[in-house]
Order: C-alpha cells, then structure tokens, then sequence
C-alpha cells in the first residue's frame, strides 16, 4: 500500500521572505498588522485531473468501520433501510451523525444527519423528535435565529424536552442573551437533574465574569466516576481549561487542557481551542507539535499557519495561498460554516484590516462568544474604526465577561475613542 | 443526573452543548463543468468532479472497509458512479431530449480532498439552445447541504449556477450578454412589477385622484373668492407634524372638494407627483439591490400598505393639501425597497447590473405614465361630475384604504384573514 498522496494545491517555488518588521503574530493578542511574509504566495496552479498509477495508490481516507461510532450507525442505517418508517431509529441516526460530524468536524454529516429526518419534517405538524434534530442541525451550522425559531415552537409542545432546553441554553450563550441563556439553564436543572443544570450553569456564569464560581462547580463534577464516558470527562476538562484561563490560571488551563486531550483525543474543537490558547501563551512551536499531521482540518490548519507565522517557519507563505484556496471554494458555493475563522485570517495572515472588519461584524450578527468578541475588537481596532466595536463593549458592559484578552483589546477600544487614534494603532502593531 | 444515562448525557452533551463546532472542512460541493462542442452543436462535453467521500457515503466504495479508498476501489465502481451520477443529472430546454454517456474517469485533488471526475458527454436530438436548463438532483435525497457548483462555456460565454436540493434548477443563458437586449428585458419586467403589483398602483392612483380637484373652504363668508389653498401652504408647513390637530381644531371650518379650472395646475401638480416618487424609489431601488441597505421584507411590505392607508386617507381628511409630491417622495423611498424584492439575489458583474437596474427603472417609470396617461384625461372630464367627487374619490378612497388595512394586517402580523386573499391578490 503506497502512502497518502496529497499533492501540493500549489506551487513550492512561492518563498516566504520575512518583512523586517518579522511575524509579529502576538497570539491572537492584539491586532497584528506587521506583514507576516513579504510576497504572498500568488502562482497559484490549480491541480489538473489525472490518472493515477497503481491501482494501490490511496486518494482519500474515509471513517473507517474500525470506528465504534461509524460500525453503530452503519448498524443503524441498515436497520432504517429494512423499516424506512421507523421515525425513532430516523432520529437515532441522525443524532449519531451530527455528534460525529461535530467531534470529527466533518461538516457533511451534519447535513447527511437532516436528511435522514427529512420524510417527517414535511408532515404537519412535524413530530417533535425530527423537529428536535432539525433545531439541532441549524444550530451546529451556525444559523442561530432559525434554530431558535424551533426551539421556541418546539417547547411551546413539548415544555419538559430537555434536549431543546440545553440548545436553547447553548444558542442563547452564543447570541450572549445571557438572562434567556440562564432561564433555559434553570429549566434544564429541573428536568434533566444536576449533573446537567451544573454543565450548563457553569458555562453560562463562566461567560458572565463568574468564572471562579464556573471552575469550583466544575471542579465539583470533575471526576464523574468510572462509568461516564470519555466524551463526558473530555468536556468536562474542556471547560475547566476555558474557566481557567478566564481567570488567568494558564498553569492550571494547560493542565486541563492536555487532561482534555486524553480523554478525547483528535477533538476538532477541543485541538483548535488550545491552539488558541498556545497562540496566546506565545507558544507557537507548541501549537505545531499539537496540530502536526492534521492539516486536512481547516480549523487546525489555520492554527498551524498562525504558528508558522509567528516562528518565521518558510511554509506559511505556501500554506496562507492553500488557506486561502479553501475559503474561495467555500465562497463559491456561498456559505460559510466559519466567518470568524475568516475574518482572523484576514486580519492576521492577509493584513487587510478594512475586510477583516467587514467579515468580523458581518460574524457578529450570527454569533457573540468571547471570541467573536476578540476578532471584532481586534479588526476595529487594527482598521482605526473603534466605534465599530461599540456592540461588544455593551455586551461587555451587561456580562462583565473576566477574560485577559478581551480585557487589553477593550482597553485599547476605549482609548482610541477617547480620541487617541494613533495611541491605539500603536499599540495594536506591537507584539 | 440519577434519571438519565451515562450514554444519553454523553449524547446530549455532544449534540446540545458545542456552541461553535470547529469543522475541518467545508459542507459537500460537486463541480459541474458543461461545454459546448465547436465541432457539433448537439453535443455538450461535461466533466462532472464530485467528492469520494460523497460517492463512498452513497455507495460504499471502500469496498474492504479499511477507511481508505484507493485508485483500484474506485475504478472498480466506474459503472456505479457514472449510472448513479448521471441519472440525477438532466439537460433541457425548448424540447430539447439529450442522452448523458459517459466517456472516462479520472482523479482530482480539489481543497478538500480527492474527488472523481466523470468525463461524459451530452448528445442531444437539436442544436443546443441559447436557454439551457440544468437539472441537478445529485445527492438530494442524502444531504441537503450538498451544492452543485455549475459552469457553462458556449461560445466565448461563460456563466452558472450553485444548484442543490431546495434550488435543483437553473436556466442558463448562453447567448452573449446584449446588454441592449438587458436592459429592454428589464424595462419589461420593471413595467410588469408595476402594472401587476396592485399596491404600488393604488399608491400612485390615491395620489393622482386629487389632482383635478382642490379643496377649497366652504362656511367661508367670501365663498369661494378666498383660494386658501394659496395661503394654506404656510399654514400647513408651519404646523409641520401637528397638521392633523391645526384640522381638527378647527372642526367648524367646512371643506370641499371643488374641480380645478384649467388642465396645467393638474398636470404640474402629476408630474411633481411623478418626479418626487421616482426620485425617491430610485435611491432605494439602486441601494436595495446593490445590497448596500437590506430590510426584512415583512417591514417593508407593511410600511408599502401603510403608505396606500396614508395617500387614500389624505383624499379623504386632507392633511398635506398642497404639496402632495411630498407624500409620494416620502414614501418613494419604501416603494424603492419593494421594488428591489424583484431584482433580490441578481449577482450580476457591474456592466450588467447597470443595464438591468436602470432598465428595470425605465421600465417602473414607463409604466407609472401609463397610468398617468390613462387616468388623468378621464379624471380631467370627470372632475365636474358628483359621479367623480364622491364615487371615485371619496368612495374609492374607502376602498382602497380597506384593502390597504387588509394588507398591512396580514403583511405585519403574518396572518392570513380569511378570504381577504380572493378579493385581490397581494
């Protein structure tokens, strides 16, 4: 068997020669508007169709039936095909899909997840369990009215279901609604116990400048006993890496972070939220090592071409030019599942302040988490346009959000309006 | 925590609690590429690049199941793909029948991974027409997500179409852009949307009715010696907002609709109507669908009925008496926006965006002096007529308010009421 051949998008011959200001990628600190590499990758030559060699050549790997998760949902998908009535298997399956579509970060089966519920969701009215996985695929595509929307018929039904209370809650945090996020978070305490109002509440207060309550209620469930899957204690260390680093405990936050990784090891999420922190924690060379071999993923990707950057490393020059491949593909056909994700690389890789905040403020309007809140800040300020931060720092202002970062950009946001525009440019170009 | 099972909170968790799931890749595209054989015009030649990821989830072409697809695996299911592709893949147009053959297989590397290329070739029973339709149903049965990216090149022209479930078919038009043909078509379609979009015409009909009348003070001791029309403008215009209470304080005063003199005031008084309300719409019309404003239609549909209610009412209790150009200018500019709804989602490159915006604006204009031309003459003739001062004017005013009343309850609060839709459609 011949190793993976992936060719190269794109032409070697692009050099990434350092501008003398260097790869001032201060994390995803502040906002970076010294050139990363002087000439950007431009001969771009589109791979042309072939025909391989060997019939032995691997071109594409695919979930592999050594998987648990992929053998239950063939299992299931067999089972639906001989009973393509059966709505509770429909809703098995589709759930299966979308949690492996989410720790995977294969987007496709997500949409391969609705499909599957499609045939009930044209009746009327729609059965509460497809119209569940319907709320549940817009939510994890990012289309946050439309699942609210949902949630909201749905629990006007079905007010105990406890699944459309936790997306509720989640939709909620995202949209910083924190109040509406709360009162999902008591409902889900009441019909789905502890254990799960705890989760939620403690996200919640972690992105409402109470993260020392979030880590003590999280340190409380920390250790769910043996029979908890290791998705649960994953997540569960996730978060406590989240809630330490609001509170400035990196020490700790890597800890948990690592402790994370163990249990869930190749989480797309969980890879790309500690890279963040690397960045951060100006540890570049450490975020290669975290993400070394996953380039196929665009979110580790784009990680690993901000540690590039920030080490000077000759491949970010060729890898910026695939990245931005990529997001043209993903223009052409005219959606996109990471706005943010593009407006950091426009902001930190392609240096264009003004189209950064347009993308950064377009992202906005779907979705406020702290780092929605970072990237809005940070194309504000780099654009010298400070007022166009002003919706973050209300938010800010009602959640009173602890978070190191968020706290140097608001700063800098603030004087800038105080009518310093050169003060704040300043400081946004300084490492 | 006791009432629910480890396996389902894991589920839930997964499903319910990732707020910004980080995807290592985009959602599934196919690329379909279709070109017009110089050689035979029956023939399109078409390469059709879609993802093996895609193929394998539809029809498994890891054979052994070791999660990785090689060249072999993949050439032994050729026939598969080809028979399973091509039969959700239709070309049409003017009775056009056109049979798919399939002609080889290849690989691509696209930003996302490996992807099949089918080479095929499309032979059709005519020439093929300058208006393509393509039909894509690739995949829609298995994931709504999925889009067909589509590109024609016929002749120099290139054009296409994202296609996928919810929008399966495009038609595509190969002949060269003619932007004079452009621009006539949209003429046409701007003088549709006016002509059959009953609101706006009802707008600009409440507006005109008054035109061959003036209202003049009826308790007045003079009669009809003092035109206060004639002072009535700084009245009014001082009042500014408040003009309904100056009316309404003075509930002694009586008022009449009396018939104009002569043809030029009316037709001055028209064509500041007209002028005011292009003006404005213009303006809107341009930055709707340049995308540089966007309003949820339910605001603007409600505030386009909100605007018939005003100009219907105004023939009815006057409060702007002089200066009606002011009420279509003002509201012009809501016109604009419901105007943009027909031109909504045209992503055309600039020269042709120029063509058909203003083509579309000729079109608007053409049609609204077709009213004028057909209305005035009559209300003009009629004006002296009681047939006209209270039948058409006061009485059409009810009416016209009433449905307008009916839209703006149905447009606002998103309801139907129950047979309003069968006296007009909306």
């Amino acid at each position: 068997m011949q190793p993976l051949r992936r060719p190269r998008l794109f032409g070697s011959q692009c050099s990434a020669s350092p501008h003398p200001l260097g790869c001032g990628l201060a994390g995803l600190l502040l906002a970076v508007i010294s050139l990363c590499f002087g000439d950007a990758a431009s001969a771009a030559t589109h791979f042309h169709p072939y025909v391989p060699d060997s019939p032995d050549l691997v071109l594409q790997r695919v979930p592999s039936m050594t998987d648990p998760r992929v053998r239950a949902f063939d299992s299931l998908r067999n089972r639906l095909d001989g009973d393509p009535h059966d709505m509770d298997l429909a809703v098995q399956l589709a759930d299966a899909y979308i949690d492996y579509g989410r720790s995977t970060g294969d987007a496709r089966y997500v949409g391969r997840g609705m499909a599957v519920v499609q045939p009930w969701l044209r009746q009327v009215p729609t059965p509460i369990p497809a119209l569940l996985v319907s709320a549940t695929v817009l939510q994890n595509r990012h289309d946050f009215t439309q699942s609210r929307a949902t949630l909201t018929a749905l629990l006007a039904r079905d007010p105990r279901n406890l699944q459309a209370w936790l997306t509720m809650a989640t939709v909620e945090m995202v949209q910083a609604d924190y109040p509406a996020a709360n009162a999902a978070c008591v409902q889900v305490a009441q019909i789905g116990g502890d254990f799960m109002g705890t989760l939620c509440t403690a996200q919640l207060r972690s992105l409402t400048g109470r993260a020392q309550q979030a880590y003590a209620l999280l340190r409380l469930i920390e250790h769910p006993g043996a029979a908890a899957p290791p998705a649960i204690k994953g997540y569960l260390e996730g978060l406590l890496a989240d809630a330490a680093m609001r509170l400035g405990k990196t020490a700790a936050a890597d800890r948990h972070f690592r402790a994370a990784l163990q249990w869930t090891p190749g989480d797309n999420f969980l890879l790309a939220d500690y890279a963040d922190f690397l960045l951060d924690q100006h540890r570049p060379a450490a975020v290669e090592t975290l993400l070394e071999g996953d380039g196929s993923s665009d979110t580790s990707f784009l990680r690993t071409i901000f540690a590039e950057c920030a080490l000077h490393d000759p491949r970010a020059a060729a890898d910026a030019a695939t990245m931005r491949a990529r997001f043209a593909a993903m223009d052409r056909r005219g959606s996109r599942l990471y706005p943010r994700e593009h407006a950091e690389f426009v902001l930190y890789v392609e240096h264009d302040p003004g189209r950064a905040l347009m993308l950064a403020r377009a992202n906005w309007t779907g979705q406020r988490s702290p780092q929605d809140m970072r990237i809005l800040l940070a194309a504000a300020l780099a654009a010298r346009e400070p007022q166009a931060a002003q919706a973050v720092l209300a938010v800010l202002a009602r959640s009173h959000l602890q978070d190191p970062a968020i706290a140097r950009l608001t700063a800098a946001i603030q004087t800038a309006m105080r009518g310093a525009p050169e003060v704040a440019a300043r400081s946004g170009t300084s490492p | 925590m006791k009432s629910l099972r480890w396996r389902r909170i894991a589920l839930l968790v997964g499903l319910a609690l990732t707020s910004l799931p980080a995807f290592a890749h985009k959602e599934s595209d196919a690329y379909l590429t279709l070109r017009a054989d110089a050689a035979d015009s029956h023939v399109l030649e078409g390469q059709w690049d879609i993802a093996l990821r895609d193929l394998d989830f539809a029809l498994g072409i890891d054979s052994n199941h070791d999660g990785q697809i090689t060249w072999g695996e993949v050439r032994a299911h050729r026939t598969a793909i080809e028979s399973y592709a091509l039969a959700r893949l239709a070309i049409k147009g003017d009775g056009l029948t056109c049979t798919m053959s399939p002609m080889g297989q290849q690989i691509d590397e696209h930003t996302d991974g490996a992807y099949d290329v089918i080479e095929f070739r499309s032979t059709c029973d005519k020439d093929i027409p300058a208006k393509l339709a393509v039909v894509y149903q690739l995949f829609a049965d298995l994931d709504p997500y999925h889009r067909g990216i589509v590109t024609i090149h016929a002749d120099g022209v290139t054009t296409g179409a994202v296609l996928g479930p919810e929008v399966p078919v495009a038609t595509l038009d190969l002949r060269r852009p003619d932007r004079w043909q452009e621009f006539r078509s949209f003429v046409t379609d701007g003088l549709w949307h006016i002509w059959t979009g009953i609101d706006h015409l009802l707008f600009i009909m409440s507006l005109l009715l008054q035109a061959v009348m003036v209202r003049r003070r009826t308790d007045d001791p003079d009669g009809g010696a003092v035109d206060w029309i004639g002072g009535g403008g700084a009245l009014v215009a001082g009042a500014g907002g408040t003009g309904g209470t100056w009316v309404a304080a003075r509930t002694r005063a009586r008022y009449e609709w009396v018939p104009v003199r002569s043809w030029w005031p009316a037709f001055i008084d028209v064509i500041k109507v007209i002028s005011g309300f292009t003006l404005s719409h213009s303006v809107t019309l341009t930055l709707a669908t340049l995308g540089i404003i966007d309003l949820p239609s339910r605001l603007v549909e409600s505030g386009i009925a909100i605007s018939v209610i005003v100009a219907a009412a105004n023939n009815l209790y006057p409060i702007v008496r002089q200066r009606i150009w002011l009420i279509a200018f003002a509201f012009g500019f809501v016109h604009g926006l419901g105007f943009a709804s027909a031109l909504y989602g045209l992503q055309l490159p600039p020269l042709s965006m120029a063509a058909s915006l203003g083509g579309f604006n000729v079109g608007v204009e053409l049609g609204q002096e077709a009213i004028v031309l057909a209305i005035m003459p009559v209300a003009f003739l009629l004006r002296r007529t009681r047939f006209y001062r209270d039948g058409v004017l006061r009485w059409g005013s009810v009416i016209i308010i009433a449905l307008a009343t009916g839209w703006l309850i149905q447009r606002a609060f998103d309801v139907l009421i129950p047979g309003f839709s069968a006296i007009l459609p909306t």
